[in-house]
C-alpha cells in the first residue's frame, strides 16, 4: 500500500457550461493526509466525486492504485445508513459486500465505536454516525479514502477525534484527501492542501508554505489571498 | 464463508422489511383484506373458482398497491442517505445490486401474498359446504389446483409490478418524485392502461380481434386474461363473457415489462 500513487492529469469536468475542473494535474501520495479547499460553490465534492470514481470526467485521466477488491473509499457529506440496522450489522453488511469475513468489532474499535455495536444506527449522534461512515471507509482495506466534509456540523472534540481517525488511514500507508472547511483543523492535521477555485487548483502545497508564499499568519488568510489573486489575474497569468 | 454480494443485497432487504414497522402494517392490511375476501365466500355457492373471481378484481388493485408501497423507496432511500455513493465503491456491480433489490423485496411480497391467498383458500374451502348449483359446471376443474394456478399466476403479476416499482425507485430523483411516480404508475398499471385500450375499442381505433393482443400489455389485463385461461375457463361450461386478453400476448406483455422495467432500473441506478 506504501507504493500507492493517485494521478490526474489534465482532470476537466462541468455542468453545461458551469466549469467545476479544467485542465487540472496533479498527483496525490499515500501515506499523507491532503485537504481540499475552496470557497462554496467550487466544486469539492464534485471533484471528490470524481476521484471516486463516481462522475465520469469530460477530460483528462485518474489513475488510481488497485486493492484487493476495493480501490476506493468514499464517505459522503452528512453519511446515513438504513435505520433499522444496529452498528456492527451495518459494518458486517459492508463488510459481507466486500466479501470480507471479519467480525465488525476490531473496526468498529478502531474508531472508538466498540461499545455501541448493538445500538440502532438511527440512535447515534451526528459525530458517532460519522465515526461509523469512517469504520465503513476502512472496510477492505482500500488504498484511497475520500471523505466529504467529515467534520461539518461538529464540536471541537469530535471534531479532532474524526481527524485522529483520519490521520491514522493515511499513516498506515493510504492516499487520503478530506474535503472541508474547517481551516483551523486542516491547518492541524492536514499535510498537503488543494486549493481549488473557479474551475482551477490555484494552490496546492503544504499549509505551512501557503503560509510563507502569501505572507500570512492564518490558512484562512493564505486562501482569502489566494483566491483573491485567483480572481484579478487572467487565466495564464500568474507567472 | 464469504457470500456472493447478490445475496448480500438481498438479505440486506429481506431484513429492512421484517423490521419497517410501516411496511409490516401495510403487509398486515393486505393479508386482512385477502383474507377477509375469503372469509366472505364462506358459505357461498361455487369453491375455488368461485374464490377465484371474487379475488381477482382485488388482487389487480391490491398487489400493485402494496408492491408500491413496499417497494419505490428502495433504492430511492440509498441514494437520499448517500449509501447509494457508498455502495459503488465496493465490488458490486449495478446489476447485481439491483438484482438483488429486487430479488429481496419480490420475495417478501411472494411470501406475503401466498401466505394471504392460502389461507383465504383454506377458510372459503372450509365452509364451501355445497357445490356450486349453475356457476361451475365442471367439478373436476373446480379443485384445489385450480386454485393453486391462481395463487402462482397472482405470483407473476406481483413480481412484475415489484420489477415495476423497483424501476420507479431507481429512476425517480427525489422522494417526492418516487411517490407520484409510484401513485401515477399504480393508477396506470391497474385501470389506466385498460381504459386507454377500450377508449381506442370503442373509438373504432382498434379492431375487435386485435383487442385481445392489445389488452395483453397492460399487465393487469394480462394477468387477468391469463386467470381466464387457466383457470376459469378449464372449469366452466360457459365461461362469463369477459374480454380477456389472449394467453400469447398476456405473457410477452408481462415478460416484456419484467425485462424493460428491471433493464430501466439497471440502467437509470448508476451509470458504469
Amino acid at each position: 500500500m506504501s507504493d500507492a500513487r493517485f494521478a490526474v492529469d489534465g482532470l476537466g469536468f462541468g455542468f453545461g457550461d458551469v466549469r467545476i475542473l479544467d485542465d487540472a494535474t496533479f498527483s496525490l501520495d499515500a501515506g499523507t493526509v491532503t485537504a481540499l479547499v475552496g470557497p462554496n460553490g467550487s466544486g469539492k465534492t464534485t471533484i471528490l466525486e470524481l476521484l471516486a470514481g463516481l462522475r465520469r470526467p469530460d477530460a483528462g485521466t485518474i489513475e488510481r492504485p488497485a486493492g484487493d477488491g476495493r480501490d476506493v473509499a468514499y464517505l459522503p457529506q452528512s453519511p446515513a445508513f438504513r435505520p433499522w440496522f444496529t452498528v456492527a450489522e451495518t459494518i458486517g453488511f459492508y463488510e459481507s459486500l466486500s466479501g470480507v469475513d471479519d467480525s465488525p468489532a476490531a473496526l468498529l474499535s478502531r474508531v472508538g465505536l466498540g461499545d455501541v455495536g448493538d445500538r440502532r444506527v438511527d440512535s447515534l449522534s451526528g459525530g458517532m454516525t460519522r465515526l461509523l461512515g469512517i469504520a465503513q471507509a476502512l472496510v477492505g482495506d482500500p488504498p484511497v479514502v475520500l471523505l466529504d466534509e467529515p467534520t461539518s456540523g461538529l464540536d471541537p472534540d469530535v471534531t479532532d477525534r474524526i481527524f485522529e481517525a483520519t490521520a491514522s488511514l493515511a499513516d498506515e500507508g493510504r492516499v487520503v484527501v478530506v474535503a472541508s472547511h474547517d481551516v483551523a483543523a486542516v491547518e492541524e492535521w492536514a499535510d498537503r492542501v488543494l486549493l481549488v477555485a473557479g474551475g482551477a487548483v490555484v494552490a496546492d502545497d503544504a499549509p505551512a508554505a501557503l503560509l510563507d508564499r502569501t505572507d500570512t499568519d492564518t490558512l484562512r488568510g493564505a486562501f482569502s489571498a489566494l483566491v483573491r489573486t485567483e480572481r484579478t489575474v487572467p487565466a495564464g497569468g500568474e507567472d | 464463508m464469504a457470500r456472493r454480494p447478490l445475496f448480500v443485497v438481498v438479505d440486506r432487504e429481506l431484513r429492512s422489511l421484517a423490521r419497517n414497522r410501516t411496511l409490516l402494517l401495510v403487509a398486515g392490511a393486505f393479508f386482512a383484506v385477502v383474507v377477509g375476501l375469503g372469509g366472505a365466500s364462506m358459505g357461498s355457492p361455487g369453491g375455488y373458482v368461485s374464490l377465484t373471481l371474487d379475488l381477482l378484481t382485488p388482487i389487480e388493485v391490491l398487489v400493485p398497491t402494496v408492491a408500491f408501497a413496499v417497494t419505490y423507496q428502495s433504492i430511492r432511500g440509498d441514494a437520499a442517505r448517500g449509501e447509494l455513493d457508498v455502495i459503488r465503491t465496493y465490488p458490486v456491480s449495478r446489476t447485481t445490486y439491483v438484482a438483488g433489490v429486487f430479488l429481496g423485496r419480490a420475495a417478501a411480497l411472494l411470501l406475503l401474498l401466498v401466505a394471504s391467498l392460502t389461507v383465504a383458500g383454506v377458510l372459503a374451502a372450509s365452509g364451501a359446504s355445497q357445490p356450486s348449483s349453475y356457476f361451475a359446471t365442471h367439478a373436476a376443474g373446480d379443485t384445489p389446483v385450480a386454485y393453486g394456478r391462481f395463487v402462482a399466476l397472482s405470483g407473476l403479476y406481483l413480481v412484475v409490478v415489484t420489477a415495476i416499482a423497483v424501476a420507479v425507485s431507481a429512476v425517480a430523483r427525489s422522494r417526492r418524485a418516487a411517490l407520484a411516480a409510484a401513485v401515477a404508475l399504480l393508477i396506470l398499471l391497474a385501470v389506466g392502461l385498460d381504459l386507454a385500450v377500450m377508449t381506442l375499442f370503442t373509438a373504432d381505433a382498434v379492431t375487435g380481434s386485435a383487442l385481445g393482443t392489445l389488452v395483453g400489455f397492460s399487465p393487469a389485463s394480462a394477468f387477468r386474461g391469463l386467470v381466464f385461461a387457466a383457470v376459469v375457463e378449464p372449469a366452466l361450461a360457459t365461461p362469463p363473457p369477459a374480454p380477456t386478453a389472449g394467453v400469447f400476448a398476456s405473457v410477452l406483455g408481462l415478460a416484456t415489462w419484467l425485462v424493460g422495467a428491471l433493464g430501466a432500473a439497471v440502467a437509470a441506478v448508476w451509470r458504469s
